[in-house]
């Protein structure tokens, strides 16, 4: 470890200047300038017309709309990473490595292919499509899908932040906690929550920003109803094939912004994690 | 309150961790488990606790003659010990020891103030007071342990099973709490059962020593019994260090009336390096002959390499140091071998 961190100090200063300045360059022109730009272009024509193009009705509803689907999605994954989580770290089941898999799936195939697995099962013509028509269920084309899209592809999050954090943590605090005579409720509340609420805090951000973000799938399932079955990012690109150049960057900059403050946030928890005793 | 179980046996997948156990520790004693790694040691003592639970219909754990195998481990009243001594990482000391009044509830939890006078009175008995407000990352490895046994100790158990309790320290550390163990467990009588694979940490504070091999108990019985009089090979040899001879040796030691007329099936006979008697060679009379191969002196024994003349079997003597001057040896001398206690596993052999 020392001798390896003197030969890195032995490197040439060119070569260490070169380096971090490629870095810094490729950051700049591929992170920091098209951020930058995001910014420029929303308020290209002024603060007013900014506030205009957010207030919106239409905007406005995209707004409503994505803060409903993270407002169901996000505690829903919560429960399910949390769950999925604590199965598979601490239990012994048949089966066990297939979950696991599972729970990776969302990341491994295309949102739009995710989306239209749920057109296939919930539209007009896919499986439950004649019986919800019957009872008069709209789930596709409708808020319901977008939800449930935004559900599935961002449920990794939870589960794979806290499946390595719970395996390292073992199972002997709970035994412990269970010997001492706690119910298991009082040993999730007490021993087990405590632990991994870095790691929980963690994941929940990053569904979170996904779940803002997120155009594919919900793209397939939305049907692009104005006002209605709009979210965020689905408002951005129509402003945007309309020409309206400037309200589309207003609204993404509003996108922008939260990926900044959970850039933020998550630092800040990174930051703790590693700080905390 | 006594411990039994009948019968134990478990499974995990093909792997038999437990084949037909049993087990007493009675009313106050301290036991060992003691055991190679991978003996089942540890499964059993989880399965005492109710943290594993034994095959179904295999057999039964009595407390005070009480059938709890159906229990869960919260209602058995178990003080169990973890070999990592899984304290709560971001509790406080002092929350860690009263977690377990804390848990209780609400018509038989104590009030807080009565928590706060049992917690410091369980930290003056591990001598801990006064580190009620740290962390357990903020303590060294025997305060941990101390602090788990305190943790185990608040909910008033009426035994205490210790996984390992030593396992984790270095050896200095590990030398001063196993005595102090003895004396606690002096103090405060509970019937406490504890894992270990160091044999000399089991001999010297159990009252009873539990040997275990491959998922079965080998043998039962105080410090002395096991050592002195070990049941089957795998207890002799796992308690101390013994020599193996095989039987050209014994045939040759047996003409002169020392060695066992029967040997066990595998002609061996096993003797503790220190019951070998070493006596010149010119003087005479009965023994085995051997060359000195080697002397390691240094240390309170004389440790010796000799090789029987007859085999060329090596054999491990400890002597002491005065015999070992007024023997005057030096390597490649010619020296006789007798055997004051020798076991073969059909029948036991002492002189």
């Amino acid at each position: 470890m020392s001798t390896e961190a003197r030969r890195a100090d032995r490197d040439p200063a060119w070569a260490r200047w070169l380096l971090t300045g490629v870095a810094l360059v490729f950051l700049a022109f591929f992170l920091v300038l098209p951020l930058l730009a995001v910014f420029a272009q929303a308020f290209s024509k002024g603060g007013a017309f900014f506030l205009a193009a957010v207030r919106e009705p239409d905007a406005l509803a995209s707004i409503r709309l994505t803060l409903l689907t993270v407002a169901i999605a996000v505690p829903a994954n919560i429960v399910f990473g949390v769950a999925a989580a604590w199965a598979i770290s601490k239990f012994k089941f048949p089966g066990k490595s297939l979950l696991t898999t599972l729970i990776d799936l969302p990341f491994a195939v295309s949102p739009v292919i995710s989306g239209l697995i749920y057109v296939l099962v919930f539209g007009a013509q896919g499986w439950f499509g004649p019986w919800l028509i019957e009872h008069n269920i709209r789930i596709i084309f409708a808020v319901p899908g977008i939800i449930l899209v935004t559900t599935f592809v961002t449920f990794p999050f939870v589960a794979r932040e806290l499946i390595p954090l719970m395996q390292a943590q073992g199972t002997d605090e709970e035994y412990s906690a269970v010997t001492l005579g706690a119910s298991g409720w009082q040993t999730f509340w007490r021993v087990t929550l405590p632990n991994i609420r870095w790691g929980l805090l963690y994941g929940v951000i990053l569904c979170n920003a996904r779940a803002m973000g997120e155009f594919g799938a919900v793209s397939v399932v939305s049907g692009h109803i104005r006002g209605e079955t709009n979210t965020m990012p689905l408002h951005v690109e129509i402003l945007y094939n309309e020409y309206n150049i400037t309200g589309a960057f207003a609204v993404a900059s509003l996108l922008a912004l939260l990926a900044i403050v959970t850039l933020i946030l998550k630092s800040a928890v990174e930051w703790r994690q590693t700080g905390s005793p | 309150m006594s411990i039994e179980a009948h019968g134990i046996r478990k499974k995990f997948g093909a792997y038999t961790a437990l084949d037909g156990v049993d087990l007493h520790a009675p009313q106050g004693k301290l036991v060992a488990l003691l055991g190679p790694s991978g003996s089942g040691k540890t499964t059993l003592l989880r399965v005492i606790a109710g943290l594993e639970f034994p095959d179904p219909g295999s057999g039964r754990v009595l407390f005070h003659g009480e059938d709890v195998t159906d229990v869960p481990a919260g209602k058995r009243k178990v003080g169990f010990v973890f070999q990592h001594y899984a304290l709560f990482k971001h509790m406080s000391v002092f929350e860690n020891v009263a977690f377990g009044l804390r848990v209780r509830g609400r018509g038989e939890r104590p009030s807080s103030a009565s928590i706060s006078e049992r917690v410091h009175r369980l930290l003056e008995l591990v001598q801990l007071d006064g580190l009620a407000a740290r962390y357990p990352s903020q303590l060294s490895g025997g305060e941990r342990q101390r602090v788990a046994l305190a943790r185990a100790l608040a909910v008033e158990p009426k035994v205490l099973l210790l996984d390992e309790p030593f396992g984790a320290l270095d050896a200095r550390v590990r030398k001063d709490l196993r005595r102090w163990l003895r004396r606690f467990h002096d103090e405060i009588q509970l019937t406490t059962i504890f894992v270990t694979h160091d044999q000399e940490e089991a001999l010297e504070i159990a009252d009873e020593v539990v040997v275990m091999n491959k998922a079965h108990v080998e043998q039962v019985g105080t410090p002395q019994q096991v050592y002195d009089k070990p049941a089957t090979p795998f207890v002799y040899q796992f308690l101390g260090n013994v020599n193996v001879l095989r039987t050209p040796a014994l045939a040759a030691g047996a003409k002169r009336g020392l060695l066992p007329d029967e040997p066990d099936a595998e002609g061996q006979i096993y003797v503790r390096p220190h019951d070998i008697e070493v006596t010149s060679h010119d003087i005479g009379g009965t023994g085995i002959s051997a060359i000195v191969r080697h002397i390691h002196a240094a240390g309170p024994q004389a440790k010796l390499l000799v090789e029987q003349v007859q085999t060329r079997e090596h054999v491990e003597v400890e002597i002491s140091r005065a015999e070992l001057t007024d023997l005057g040896l030096r390597v490649n001398d010619l020296v006789r071998l007798r055997l004051r206690q020798a076991h073969s596993f059909n029948e036991d052999y002492a002189i």
